[in-house]
């Protein structure tokens, strides 16, 4: 039987298409957010990819910014939750999550079962989000997705001393026109990223493993500025930006279960 | 053809919230009359020593309430940015000063009336920092901007005590005593001490209805939508020392003794979890916090700003009255103190869970509550989660995060419920 997790997020929609609430027949990534065609797109590639129809999903649950607008979702559950199970089906032995997503930073503690057991999240601010990285890639006229590889160039890390997202493009500014090295302004803002986060990981307190979710995993960079400041190594999984999606598609799994 | 949409008919409100609005409106109106009279009114801090001016008949109102009125019917923004913009008030201290400082001096223009309830200027202040002591700038620009005296009570916070020591309680009586005299030659009124031991009596009547209200609320499921408290808080800070009050806690306790009787309740869905609300309420945003809350089945069936209110002591005694006047709020006890008040309640109510509100505004009410939440959920074991807000400025909060936060709680609490229920 085959369910589906979509994971909605701000700036980009994520799917996964599981079999029998264990096998991982397909993913999907589309880089667009909700709010744009972005959710029916890779609801469509994910179930085009294996010639699929609504019909042959037992169950659809939806996640993320945008989990409350898709019409033929039959549930939808937070992202939180959905992280969490997503990565302790990936990685058993996390009992800590970083998520950073677009809009938001979150730490998660999970208990030794697995479940979502406590979590902190970002206040009304951007710094330390998905958010903060795209404008700084943005005003350093690179990709965000190249943000890791500019990272491991780096000598030094230029410093970003100010949190507010449009203060630090400022400082950016600033230090680009007297001539700052590309990388290690990256670098910098990677750190001023890790920073914040690790305020909330230290906030709710860390229990190893520890892993990164979501899309900002794939840069290295962070990661590596994260690790550094929780003094701990951190998790990566490949699926690491799918992981809601995934969570999504087993609680789906775990609901078609109960009906039956 | 447009297509009309029928209205949800509103719920009729209960008798005893119509009561509440009519004890209100006669409060602001019995000061409006005695300053057309030419006679002295306050403003007055929430937790200050009311039965003084209660007993010599002075009217006094109480900005706090006041700004939570104005902020409840989103009337609040556009004096928070007059004190941000044209007194150039920092954004960091609490909206309900900025609220006020930007009304103190709004109304000295007769034709101003926009805000709602409009209050007169005061004559005089009445200042405790038993609950902040932010108020103490706050009441002296007032007094400044104003050119009025102050009448300060000084609380002193209880550091790792979980009671005052004997010192501060006889600092606090003979302060009130000494208010007593010094009121006395303000006003020109000689205080009535037998008057004074029955508006002693009368808010020690009422402080314990409503406390004896509040712990129906211990039923499962609830009698009574948490937030309900929110509308009869009023009571006990405009009118602690009056008959009125007395009057509307008992229709309040007999609706909610009906809704037992009949196994209803005021909480508008099924309750599927019962919460412990932390913190002051988000005003501008309580119609999306309830909303939100509907939804998934929350009823926040206690919180401590509600109780905060009840002034316990022994009529007669004014060691006792100090006493209490240090106490009741928990802004002056230490995290510890409260987060053990807070889990015994926790327990006491049955909550599956805490939603505590980061105000923005009240550093006194949120800087404890990132230890706190530990020390809560170490004793319980329930599950908690922080929102930010704010109790008057709306550019705080956020709705999409506020419901992250409570889908997240709740998908905690159900985790667990199903855990425990095997």
């Amino acid at each position: 039987m085959l369910t589906m997790g979509l994971d909605i997020g701000s700036t980009a929609c994520k799917c996964i298409i599981l079999e029998d609430g264990k096998n991982i027949l397909g993913r999907a990534v589309v880089s667009s957010g909700a709010g744009t065609v972005g959710a029916q797109k890779v609801y469509d590639e994910a179930l085009a990819m294996h010639s699929l129809k609504r019909e042959d999903l037992g169950r659809l649950m939806v996640t993320g910014y945008g989990r409350f607008s898709f019409e033929t979702a039959d549930n939808q559950k937070s992202e939180l939750s959905c992280h969490a199970k997503g990565i302790a089906f990936l990685m058993p032995t996390v009992r800590t999550i970083i998520d950073i997503g677009g809009q938001d930073a979150k730490a998660l503690r999970l208990n030794a079962k697995g479940m979502l057991d406590s979590f902190v999240m970002n206040d009304k601010c951007a710094a330390g989000t998905g958010k903060f990285l795209e404008v700084m890639a943005g005003r350093l006229n690179v990709q965000t997705e190249e943000l890791g590889d500019w990272d491991a160039k780096a000598t030094e890390e230029a410093s970003i001393s100010s949190t507010c997202t449009v203060f630090a493009e400022s400082e950016v500014i600033s230090k680009l026109s007297m001539n700052v090295n590309l990388a290690n302004l990256v670098a910098g803002i990677h750190r001023s990223v890790a920073k914040r986060v690790a305020v909330l990981a230290y906030r709710n307190g860390i229990v190893k493993d520890v892993a990164m979710s979501g899309g900002v995993a794939l840069n290295k960079g962070v990661v590596r500025a994260l690790g550094e400041e929780l003094k701990t190594e951190i998790l990566v999984h490949a699926d690491c930006q799918l992981a809601g999606a995934l969570g999504a598609a087993l609680f789906a799994w775990e609901e078609l279960c109960k009906q039956a | 053809m447009t297509e009309t949409v029928a209205q949800k008919p509103k719920r009729p409100l209960p008798k005893s919230r119509v009561m509440v609005a009519a004890q209100t409106a006669k409060v602001y109106q019995d000061a409006w009359d005695a300053k057309a009279r030419g006679e002295k009114i306050g403003w007055s801090t929430a937790i200050f020593p009311q039965e003084i001016c209660e007993t010599m008949g002075i009217p006094v109102l109480y900005p706090e309430n006041n700004a939570a009125a104005i902020s409840a019917k989103h009337l609040g923004d556009d004096l928070i940015a007059y004190a941000e913009g044209q007194m150039r008030y920092p954004m960091n201290i609490c909206s309900y000063a900025r609220l006020n400082l930007a009304l103190a001096e709004k109304i000295q223009d007769p034709a101003y009336n926009t805000a709602d309830p409009l209050l007169p200027s005061p004559d005089f202040v009445l200042l405790a920092n038993n609950s902040c002591t932010q108020l103490m700038k706050w009441y002296e620009n007032l007094s400044r901007n104003l050119n009025i005296p102050i009448f300060f009570v000084d609380c002193l916070f209880n550091y790792d005590e979980e009671k005052p020591a004997a010192y501060k309680v006889t600092y606090i009586r003979k302060q009130i005593e000494s208010y007593i005299a010094e009121m006395e030659k303000f006003s020109g009124k000689k205080f009535d001490w037998d008057k004074f031991l029955e508006v002693q009596k009368r808010s020690q009547i009422n402080s314990k209805l409503f406390d004896d209200i509040i712990q129906l609320n211990t039923r499962v499921p609830a009698p009574v939508n948490g937030f309900d408290f929110f509308n009869y808080m009023s009571c006990l800070v405009l009118c602690r020392g009056k008959e009125s009050t007395t009057e509307i806690f008992k229709q309040l306790k007999l609706e909610i003794e009906e809704h037992i009787a009949n196994g209803t309740t005021s909480f508008p869905a099924k309750e599927e979890y019962r919460v412990h609300w932390e913190g002051i309420a988000c005003w501008p945003n309580l119609g999306h916090n309830l909303k939100t809350l509907k939804n998934y089945g929350v009823n926040a069936v206690i919180n401590g700003y509600v109780t905060a209110w009840n002034i316990v002591y022994e009529p007669g005694n004014l060691d006792s009255m100090a006493y209490a006047y240090a106490t009741s709020s928990t802004n002056s006890l230490t995290t510890e103190t409260i987060m053990n008040m807070r889990s015994d309640t926790i327990k006491k109510f049955d909550c599956d869970g805490m939603l505590c509100h980061v105000n923005r505004s009240c550093k006194m009410m949120t800087f404890h509550i990132f230890v706190g939440r530990n020390i809560v959920e170490e004793k319980t074991g329930v599950p908690c989660s922080n929102f930010d807000g704010d109790q008057s400025d709306s550019r705080v909060y956020s709705e999409a995060q506020f419901e992250t936060r409570v889908q997240g709680l709740v998908e905690i609490m159900k985790e667990n419920k199903e855990a425990k229920n095997g």
